[in-house]
């Protein structure tokens, strides 16, 4: 069963000549439509966040100041992110898609959710829109479900690192964040040594990776790197971050990942779930729409175990070192951080 | 007061951006201090201008010729971020910038509204001291 949230039209946040564009919702419901998957595909009603859902990650001094930019006709707000007058309630549909979506899983009890909003949100910061983000959606689906008492994993394969949600969890022991991506690359954060904050250290993951990589060696540093913490942490809820931009053809990175990889890679993250309904994809990144087509009907296919035919996967490319490396940095950093921590207990 | 060593310029290769990169280096002749102008690369950057670093690189020899510092002092750093992130971790390490330079308007802002703002977000959020440079001609006394 798939879970998808009802598309609300977003025609409206464009800009001419912009990859970060309506199209994109549209080429990854053409690769939900290719799985066919008749009454196992099933619409979560659409709605818009409401206020108090957004700030549990979103400063309100921000949002009032984004609705009134864009209903003031909007603008470039930097060298990458856009508004329009529409986007603030197209913004406010996208975060809310996830929501609708994990309140349908959680009324069922089983199934797969898929979050098909745009503009994407994990560069989005508490306090500011950057990256092509506005409001961080995965983030507010989060939020929600650690204020229910869960333990939520958000697995980010975009090829970007999300600084955003990285930020927002950074002291918050509920929510354990691990990210695969290009490096070096925007936004310039995500290296081994951010670990999280002094309330939840340990629950950062990042795993930086060089131009060329290929799917076996993202898929390596999820089980050497990243799996022993979450086996640890013991998610209750499993949130991706799925951008579909690590993938060979996209314009906007190099790492080069086909669309099999992703169908692997999903079923790798799918093990991390408590059960059935407890696993959500947020539609991040990927801007080139045969790509992305092919590589959510792949990573779908894989969840529902389907038997679409997705190109090979890869592997080969650089990176195995940088794996190993992000390791042991990782584990540098925790005992730095142990020993400051007895340090200053010591002192007290 | 520390003493200032190290003052970084916002360069995006704007007309604004230049205006705050001479208003640094006039600084640099008066007092010892290095200058790093700091380029962000965003997102969309190495697609759609691909070739900046190499006109980034001219423009900051040329506007280090013009106003008369020596190329030692002078260096340009290409960062990945967003503008407004990349200046911010400029006081951290390695740079330690001890002042932040910016030019009035960047690519693409909005005058009078934070959003869209570098210097407005920078002003927010520096724990250095900032100078926004406004793009005018001097007025002579």
């Amino acid at each position: 069963m798939l879970i998808v949230n009802e598309l609300h039209d977003d025609s409206g946040h464009e800009e001419q000549g912009h990859p970060e564009r309506p199209d994109r919702t549209r080429a990854v419901m053409d690769g939900v439509a290719e799985l066919g998957l008749g009454s196992d595909l099933e619409f979560a009603t659409s709605r818009v966040a409401t206020r108090a859902e957004l700030t549990r990650v979103h400063e309100g001094a921000y949002l009032d100041e984004l609705e009134v930019f864009c209903y003031e006709g909007g603008g470039d707000i930097d060298q990458d992110t856009y508004a329009t007058f529409g986007s603030w309630r197209i913004a406010q549909y996208a975060a809310g898609g996830g929501l609708a979506v994990i309140e349908q899983l959680r009324a069922r009890g089983e199934g797969v959710g898929l979050v098909v909003t745009r503009p994407p949100g994990h560069h989005a910061l508490r306090d500011r829109a950057m990256g092509f983000c506005l409001l961080n959606n995965v983030a507010v689906a989060a939020a929600s479900l650690t204020a229910l008492g869960e333990r939520v994993l958000i697995v980010d394969w975009d090829v970007h690192h999300g600084n955003g949600t990285q930020t927002i969890f950074w002291n918050d022991p509920n929510v354990l964040y691990v990210s695969t991506h290009e490096w070096p690359l925007f936004p310039g954060s995500g290296t081994p040594h951010e670990i999280g904050g002094i309330e939840a250290l340990g629950k950062t993951v990042n795993i930086p990776l060089p131009p060329g990589a290929t799917g076996d060696v993202v898929r390596r540093s999820i089980e050497q790197v990243a799996e022993p913490v979450i086996d640890e942490f013991a998610p209750t809820w499993v949130l991706v971050s799925a951008g579909f931009d690590a993938h060979r053809d996209d314009p906007l990175a190099s790492l080069a990942l086909s669309s099999g990889d992703f169908g692997a890679l999903a079923k790798k993250v799918g093990t991390f779930a408590p059960g059935s309904g407890r696993l959500a994809l947020f539609l991040e990144g990927g801007y080139d729409l045969r790509a992305l087509r092919t590589s959510v009907a792949s990573t779908l296919s894989a969840l529902l175990g389907g038997d679409y035919a997705a190109d090979a996967t890869t592997n080969g490319g650089p990176g195995s070192e940088h794996v190993v490396k992000a390791s042991q940095d990782r584990l540098s950093a925790l005992r730095l951080a142990h020993e400051v921590a007895v340090h200053e207990e010591r002192a007290q | 007061m520390k003493p200032i060593q190290t003052v970084v310029v916002g360069f995006d290769g704007s007309a604004d951006a230049e205006a705050a990169v001479r208003w640094a280096l006039s600084l640099a002749r008066q007092i010892d201090v290095a200058v790093v102008l700091v380029h962000a690369v965003g997102l969309l950057e190495p697609t759609r201008h691909p070739n900046i670093v190499a006109e980034l690189e001219s423009a900051t020899r040329r506007l280090t010729t013009e106003c008369g510092v020596e190329s030692s002092r002078v260096r340009l750093d290409v960062v990945d971020g967003d503008a407004c992130s990349v200046l911010l971790r400029c006081a951290e390490e390695p740079l330690r910038a001890s002042l932040l330079v910016v030019g009035s308007r960047g690519v693409g802002a909005h005058a009078g509204l934070l959003l869209g703002s570098t210097s407005l977000e920078l002003a927010e959020h520096s724990t250095i001291p900032l100078v926004v440079v406004p793009n005018v001609e001097p007025v002579v006394d």
